[in-house]
C-alpha cells in the first residue's frame, strides 16, 4: 500500500516538473518582464495587459506606459500615465512623464497648461517640469521671458547651456537679405560670399564678368547682334545673382533656425526631457 | 483497506484535475505552430518566445528559432529572420537540422538581395561532404540566387545541368536571349552616334541624336577648316561633345532599362505564376 | 575553436538584437514584397496642360526643349528638379520675370562644381535636391533640409 502511494507521488511529481501553467498571472508577468527587458515593448505591453485583467498593479500600469513611451506611441503613453492613481507611489513620476508625452506630441497651450499645473503643485518633479517648460519656450515663436526668470530652474552646466540657447534665440546670427542684395549689386557674387556661399559667389562673379567681357569685345569688334545677346545673358546673370543672394540670405537664416531647433531638441533628448530614468531590469 | 482506496482515489482525482490546468512544452509548441500555420506570424513569434523562456533545457530551441525565423521571413523582416536562422543553426542537433537552417538562411538572403552571402552559404554546403545527397536542392537555390542577382545566363546553366529544373532553365534561357547587350549598345554608339538607340528600338531618340551629332560635327570641322579655331573649340566642346556623350549615355540607359523590363517581367511571372518552390 | 566561434556569433547576434528589436514595436502582418528590381532612372513628365496665360508659350517651348535637346544630350544636371523643370516650376509658382531670375541663379549654382555634396541634400542615387520652394523669396515656403540627407520622393 505504501509502495503504491509512494509510486503515485513520485510519478505525479515527475509529471508536474514538465507542466507549466503558461496562463498563470505569475508566469505571464515573468515572461512580460523578460520581453520588457529585451526591449520587445509591444509584446510586453500585451502580456502586462493580460496580467492586469487579473491583478490591479500600479507598477505594471506604469511599465506599460513606459513601454508605450519607448516605442514613441505618446498618445497611449499619456493615457496610461494619466490612469495612475493619486495613491500610487508612481503618481508623481507619471505626472512628469505625461508632460514629456505632451511635449513629444505637440508644444501647444494644453502642454503649457499641464506644465504650469505641475510646476505649481507640491510634486517632487515640479522643478523638472519647470526646466522642461522653459526649454520648450525656445522652440516656439513667442517672445522669451526675462533672462533671469528664464534661468531660474537651472543650475551649473545646464544653466550655461540654457543661457547660450537664450542668447542665440534672442540674437540669432542672421544675415541681412537687404545687405546681401546690395553687396551683389555692387560686386556680382559678393552677396553670396556674405552668406557664406563662397563657390556660388565666385561663379556668379565669373559668369557675369565673362558675359560682360564677351558683350564688350563684340561691340568693340562691331558684332552688334552677338553683343546684344551676350549683354542680355550677362544682365540676366547679374540680376539673377542679386536675386539669388537675397534668397541665399533667407536660406542661411532658415538654416540658423533649423540648427538652433535641432540643438535644443538634442539637448532635451540627452537630458531625457528632465524625466527620471528607470531601471526595471536589474 | 476501503478507507485507503478512497483516499488513493481522491489523491488521483486531485492530481489529475490540477494537471488539466497546466500544459507541456510540447503543447505550447503545438499552439505556437498552429498560429504559424494560420499565418498569424506576430502572435506565433510571441508564443515561440514564451516557449523559449520557459524551456530551461532548450528542448525546443532549434524548432522554435527556425519557426521564428520563418515567421519573420513571411513578414519580410529579413534581417531578424536571418538572425534566428543562425541561432537555430547553432542549436541544431543533427546534420539534417543544420542543413535546414542553412538553406532557410540562404533563401532569406536571396529575398533580401544579399545574393553574395546566399551564394557563399550555398557554396559552403555544396563542398560539405555531409550534404552530398542534397546537391540538387543546393544547386536549385544557387540558381535562384543567380536569378535575383540578375545573372540569367548562370542561372540557366545551373538549372539546365542534369535537367535540374527544365521550366526554370527555359525561362532563364529566354530572358538571357531577349536581353540586350549593354556593352554593344554603348560601344556601337561610340562609332556611330544613335546606333545603340536603334539597336534597342528607340528609333526617334537615335535619329535625333544622330542628327545633332552630324550637325555639330559638321559645324566644328567646318570652323576648323575655315581657321575659326576659337569657334571650333566652343562648338566642339559645348555642343558636339555634349550631344556625343549624351548619345552614349542614352544608348547605355535604354539598354539597361529595356533589360530591366525583361528581367522584371520574368520576376513577376516567378513571383505570381510559377508553381515550383520559391525562396 | 568551434565553441569560441559559436559564442562570438552569439555575442554579435545579441548586440544586433537590441538594435533590430524596433521591428516589433509595431504589429505587422504577412508580406510578400515584389521580386522586381526598381528602375532608378528618373522619367520625364511631359506636360502640355495650359493652366495660365504664360503656359501658352512656356510649356510648348519647354516640352520641345526636353524632347529635342534635353532628353538627347544626356543627364547633365546634377539637381532634381532639372534646370529646365526648375524654370517651368518657378514660372508656375511665381511669374515669368521672377521665374527667369530664379533660373539664372540656378544656372549659376549648377555651374559651380565645387562643394556640392556638402551643400545639398541627396535625391535618389545620383542627384542633389534643390526645390523651387527655397527660392521664391517666401520665407514660409522654405523647408530647410540639411546637406547629405537622403530624399526619395
Amino acid at each position: 500500500m505504501f509502495k503504491l502511494f509512494f509510486l503515485i507521488t513520485l510519478l505525479s511529481s515527475l509529471l508536474f516538473s514538465q507542466q507549466i501553467d503558461f496562463s498563470s498571472p505569475l508566469n505571464i508577468k515573468l515572461f512580460a518582464d523578460y520581453l520588457f527587458c529585451d526591449k520587445d515593448y509591444l509584446r510586453a505591453i500585451d502580456e502586462y495587459e493580460k496580467y492586469l485583467s487579473v491583478f490591479d498593479d500600479d507598477s505594471i500600469q506604469f511599465k506599460i506606459a513606459v513601454g508605450y513611451s519607448a516605442i514613441n506611441d505618446q498618445s497611449n503613453a499619456f493615457k496610461k500615465f494619466s490612469s495612475i492613481k493619486k495613491t500610487s507611489s508612481f503618481y508623481d513620476q507619471s505626472r512628469i512623464e505625461m508632460l514629456k508625452s505632451l511635449y513629444l506630441q505637440k508644444i501647444d497651450s494644453s502642454y503649457f497648461l499641464n506644465a504650469d499645473l505641475l510646476i505649481n503643485s507640491q510634486s517632487p518633479f515640479s522643478n523638472n517640469a519647470y526646466r522642461l517648460k522653459n526649454s520648450s519656450l525656445l522652440l516656439i515663436k513667442n517672445d522669451l521671458p526675462e533672462k533671469e526668470n528664464f534661468l531660474i530652474p537651472f543650475e551649473n552646466e545646464e544653466k550655461n547651456n540654457l543661457s547660450n540657447f537664450y542668447d542665440l534665440k534672442n540674437d540669432p546670427p542672421y544675415k541681412s537679405e537687404v545687405w546681401a542684395g546690395i553687396f551683389s549689386a555692387i560686386i556680382p557674387g559678393a552677396g553670396k560670399i556674405y552668406t557664406q556661399e563662397y563657390g556660388d559667389g565666385i561663379t556668379a562673379f565669373i559668369l557675369t564678368g565673362l558675359f560682360a567681357y564677351l558683350a564688350y569685345t563684340n561691340f568693340d569688334h562691331d558684332h552688334p547682334t552677338r553683343a546684344w545677346i551676350f549683354t542680355a545673358i550677362g544682365a540676366g546673370f547679374y540680376a539673377g545673382n542679386i536675386y539669388g543672394s537675397v534668397a541665399s540670405a533667407q536660406i542661411f537664416n532658415a538654416r540658423v533656425n533649423f540648427d538652433f531647433d535641432e540643438g535644443v531638441k538634442l539637448f532635451l533628448e540627452e537630458k531625457n526631457y528632465f524625466t527620471p530614468t528607470y531601471d526595471f531590469c536589474k | 483497506m476501503t478507507f485507503v482506496n478512497k483516499n488513493l482515489l481522491l489523491l488521483i482525482i486531485v492530481l489529475t484535475s490540477s494537471l488539466v490546468a497546466q500544459s507541456t512544452l510540447q503543447q505550447q509548441f503545438d499552439f505556437a505552430k498552429k498560429l504559424f500555420t494560420q499565418e498569424k506570424y506576430f502572435d506565433a513569434i510571441t508564443e515561440f518566445k514564451r516557449l523559449q523562456f520557459f524551456d530551461n533545457e532548450n528542448q525546443f530551441s532549434f524548432q522554435s528559432n527556425l519557426l521564428i525565423g520563418k515567421s519573420y521571413k513571411a513578414g519580410a523582416k529579413y534581417d531578424e529572420s536571418i538572425k534566428y536562422f543562425v541561432l537555430s543553426e547553432m542549436d541544431a542537433a543533427s546534420d539534417e537540422e543544420y542543413f535546414k537552417a542553412k538553406i532557410f538562411n540562404a533563401r532569406t538572403n536571396i529575398l533580401r538581395r544579399t545574393t553574395k552571402q546566399a551564394e557563399r552559404i550555398l557554396n559552403d554546403l555544396l563542398i560539405d561532404q555531409r550534404f552530398k545527397s542534397n546537391e540538387k536542392e543546393i544547386k536549385y537555390w544557387i540558381g535562384w540566387s543567380y536569378i535575383f542577382s540578375d545573372d540569367w545566363e548562370k542561372a540557366y546553366e545551373i538549372f539546365n545541368e542534369n535537367n535540374l529544373d527544365t521550366a526554370l532553365a527555359s525561362l532563364c534561357e529566354l530572358v538571357d536571349q531577349e536581353k540586350y547587350s549593354v556593352n554593344f549598345a554603348k560601344y556601337s554608339s561610340y562609332l556611330i552616334p544613335g546606333f545603340g538607340q536603334f539597336y534597342t528600338g528607340e528609333y526617334l531618340s537615335g535619329a535625333i541624336s544622330l542628327g545633332w551629332n552630324i550637325l555639330f560635327g559638321y559645324l566644328t570641322i567646318n570652323a576648323f577648316v575655315e581657321d575659326r579655331i576659337f569657334d571650333a573649340i566652343i562648338i566642339g566642346n559645348f555642343l558636339w561633345l555634349r550631344f556625343y556623350s549624351g548619345n552614349i549615355q542614352n544608348a547605355e540607359k535604354f539598354a539597361v532599362q529595356k533589360n530591366l523590363e525583361i528581367s522584371n517581367k520574368a520576376l513577376e511571372y516567378l513571383q505570381y505564376s510559377f508553381m515550383g518552390e520559391r525562396p | 575553436m568551434i565553441i569560441n566561434k559559436k559564442y562570438f556569433l552569439l555575442y554579435i547576434l545579441i548586440f544586433q538584437f537590441t538594435i533590430y528589436s524596433q521591428t516589433d514595436w509595431v504589429r505587422w502582418e504577412k508580406s510578400d514584397p515584389t521580386y522586381q528590381i526598381e528602375d532608378t532612372f528618373l522619367d520625364r513628365n511631359y506636360d502640355l496642360s495650359i493652366e495660365s496665360a504664360s503656359d501658352v508659350i512656356v510649356k510648348p517651348v519647354i516640352n520641345a526643349y526636353w524632347f529635342f535637346i534635353s532628353d538627347v544630350d544626356g543627364a547633365n544636371c546634377p539637381f532634381n528638379p532639372s534646370c529646365s523643370s526648375f524654370l517651368a516650376q518657378s514660372i508656375k509658382e511665381t511669374n515669368i520675370f521672377q521665374g527667369t531670375l530664379m533660373f539664372f541663379d540656378r544656372f549659376t549654382r549648377d555651374t559651380n562644381v565645387f562643394g556640392r555634396h556638402e551643400h545639398y541634400p541627396r535625391f535618389g542615387k545620383k542627384h542633389l535636391y534643390d526645390p523651387v520652394s527655397l527660392y521664391t523669396l517666401n520665407e514660409e515656403k522654405i523647408k530647410y533640409i540639411p546637406a547629405k540627407t537622403f530624399i526619395n520622393e
